[in-house]
């Protein structure tokens, strides 16, 4: 080894911890919220499909949804003709469905937050439960390095103590290239894998890099999934607050 | 044999020489007898009005669903399968069962109740409003409005569901139920009555809906159902003629689960075996009371005679005949006391049955297990307590006679006689 290549082999190290320190100043917490706002910016539409396998039947239903910031999204179903008109707001912690074959709004009741969202596999909870993970949790990092020939982070969120969350903890791992999600696993309080939601179809959407397509599988029934795919994505559109009301959630399209 | 007949008249004869003491003997075993017979009579009375609430009220005696149906209450696990199974045929396979009274079909689902204000989630029943009436008693708690017709989209609510909902009859209701299809059931219900159980979980919780509304709004086939309730001669008999039932349905070839409603509510199954072990206690305590005070005078009685078997002995009998009389001693005066027992029992038992003790102002009642209990003690007829009762009393005065008997073989002739 000669004296050059050393030195070019310290400058190399020494350059390589000059770059990567801002990356790893950021706290665990900063990156999961990163990666928490990705899909939503501060406002956005999307077009999805998504599509529900379970045991005894499978489905795919075609929606609009639209978000602003944490607290306000609202969701269309477009297609199979017999559910079109079908909506669901979000509004702060409330959820509220539409449901246009009796013409009214039906607010989610907290008993029923854990139930399944429009027969999938995500639950009300995880419409309203997003705003609050950056608060409910703690984080850490629990492995750096490389996965399958790919730098990444994964986290260990541990819900706080006086926290009102229904996950005894959650797992998730982030690229370190690109900040991109690849997986999440939510366990329940006796720290069993309840179910593992996956990423996939990296790509640029509305101008920014996001996984367009979200894979959930619950652990019990391993033969079940939702898929859900963006087909579309704009990001920072023109909607207020008014938009997510009551009232336009009943509104025809 | 001859020799056998002479004991037993001594015996006869010697309880007679002490009337009033036999008679106080023989009346503290007679309503010893009393007590337990009528103590197991009460307890009985109570077990039978719980059974009868657990059972008659919603659960049946016996149920029938897929096999695979409990306990998860997966709603695509219908009997029969995805394609159910004919209706009328299955129902009339169980009804031509010898023990089978009625039988109601029945499907359920969870959905949402909403009147607009507010929403609740709900357990959907469907029930079959023409027959189950013969299994439970459920409709006949309908306190406000009238029970269901089949087709018209209406709706049973309990009367705290109502209040929860701020409902009032007539209104509409959305209901919401996730479908076999995966789609999101939804259609408004008029509420055309509510009903009080008195046992909170069905009146918070239940919204009972025509069969065939919630399988349309389920998007469930006719022929699917979850479970079809039973009713029987006999509760206590239930859980074999669910045997019985299981072995006559599987030539059917549907994979069926039948379950009797000591399977499907233990803990009100463990309260009777509880029960009736408790009745076994109660029946050695009285009777073990009864043992010390029937000794107690035999022994007197034997003491008092000690020179009558003296002279007995000299004559040339042996001791074990004098420990004989006395044993027939105690038989007789336990045959005398079952005699007065019985006479005095029965028409007590019969007046209780027939007017029952009301407590309802000292207690309010208490409910276990999904069954409740009305403070009033019923008294019921019983083949086996009489016998149980009767053969302890026996029991007891021969067990009691033993002892003074075993005294008598030991009295010494000579110094009997000699008053030493």
């Amino acid at each position: 080894m000669t004296v050059r290549t050393l030195v070019t082999q310290l400058l190399n190290t020494a350059l390589l911890l000059l770059l990567s320190s801002p990356i790893q100043a950021q706290t665990a917490r900063e990156i999961i919220d990163r990666v928490d706002r990705l899909l939503r910016g501060e406002s956005s539409r999307g077009q999805i499909t998504m599509e529900i396998t379970t045991e005894h039947w499978s489905r795919s239903l075609d929606m609009e949804i639209w978000s602003l910031g944490v607290e306000h999204s609202l969701v269309r179903v477009q297609s199979p003709a017999r559910e079109e008109g079908t909506a669901t707001l979000k509004a702060g912690q409330e959820v509220w469905n539409y449901l246009p074959r009796v013409d009214r709004t039906i607010k989610v009741p907290p008993s029923l937050m854990m139930g399944s969202w429009m027969g999938s596999h995500f639950t009300n909870d995880d419409l309203v439960k997003e705003s609050r993970i950056v608060d409910d949790y703690d984080f850490e990092i629990s492995f750096e390095g490389e996965r399958e020939g790919v730098e990444v982070w994964e986290f260990q969120l541990t819900p706080r103590p006086e926290a009102p969350v229904v996950w005894g903890r959650i797992e998730e791992q982030v690229r370190k290239a690109d900040l991109m999600p690849t997986w999440i696993r939510y366990y329940d309080e006796d720290g069993d894998l309840v179910r593992t939601l996956t990423f996939s179809g990296y790509k640029t959407m509305g101008g920014r890099l996001v996984p367009a397509s979200m894979l959930v599988t619950p652990a019990d029934k391993p033969e079940e999934q939702t898929v859900l795919t963006y087909h579309e994505l704009d990001f920072d559109i023109s909607v207020d607050e008014s938009f997510f009301s009551l009232r336009n959630l009943r509104a025809r399209r | 044999m001859a020799h056998d007949r002479l004991w037993w008249r001594v015996a006869w004869r010697n309880l007679w020489r002490n009337r009033l003491r036999t008679l106080i003997t023989a009346s503290g075993l007679a309503f010893g007898y009393l007590g337990a017979v009528l103590m197991v009579g009460v307890s009985d009375g109570m077990l039978v009005e719980l059974i009868e609430n657990g059972t008659r009220l919603m659960l049946g005696e016996v149920q029938v669903h897929s096999e695979d149906y409990l306990p998860e209450r997966n709603m695509h696990r219908t009997i029969g399968g995805y394609e159910g199974t004919d209706l009328e045929i299955f129902l009339n396979q169980i009804n031509s069962q010898e023990d089978v009274t009625a039988a109601a079909p029945r499907a359920y689902g969870g959905g949402l109740l909403s009147s607009g204000e507010e929403t609740q989630a709900a357990l959907l029943m469907g029930i079959d409003p023409d027959r189950e009436p013969h299994v439970t008693t459920l409709l006949s708690r309908v306190v406000h409005g009238r029970p269901l017709v089949t087709g018209a989209n209406e709706i049973l609510l309990g009367s705290e569901m109502v209040e929860q909902l701020g409902t009032a009859l007539g209104d509409e209701i959305v209901v919401v139920a996730p479908s076999s299809d995966g789609s999101m059931g939804n259609d408004l219900f008029t509420l055309v009555g509510t009903f009080d159980t008195g046992i909170p979980a069905i009146d918070q919780n239940y919204g009972l809906l025509a069969l065939s509304d919630l399988q349309f709004l389920m998007a469930m086939d006719p022929a699917r159902i979850h479970e079809v309730a039973i009713t029987v001669g006999n509760a206590q008999d239930s859980p074999r003629i669910a045997e019985t039932l299981r072995e006559f349905l599987s030539d059917t070839e549907l994979p069926v689960q039948v379950s009797s409603w000591t399977d499907l509510r233990p803990e009100l199954a463990e309260m009777v075996s509880l029960m009736n072990a408790f009745h076994f206690i109660v029946v050695i305590i009285i009777f073990g009371m009864a043992a010390f005070g029937v000794a107690n005078t035999m022994l007197i009685g034997t003491f008092e005679r000690r020179r009558e078997f003296a002279v007995v002995r000299a004559l040339g009998t042996a001791p074990i005949g004098i420990g004989q009389t006395v044993v027939y001693e105690g038989i007789v005066l336990g045959m005398i006391s079952l005699v007065a027992g019985s006479l005095i029992t029965w028409p007590i038992l019969v007046w209780l049955h027939n007017s029952p003790i009301d407590l309802t102002q000292v207690s309010s009642g208490f409910s276990v297990g999904g069954a409740q209990w009305r403070p009033v003690l019923r008294v019921e007829y019983s083949i086996e307590s009489p016998i149980v009762a009767g053969l302890g009393l026996f029991l007891t005065s021969i067990l009691a006679a033993v002892y003074p008997a075993w005294k008598a073989t030991r009295v010494l002739p000579a110094d009997a006689l000699a008053d030493r």
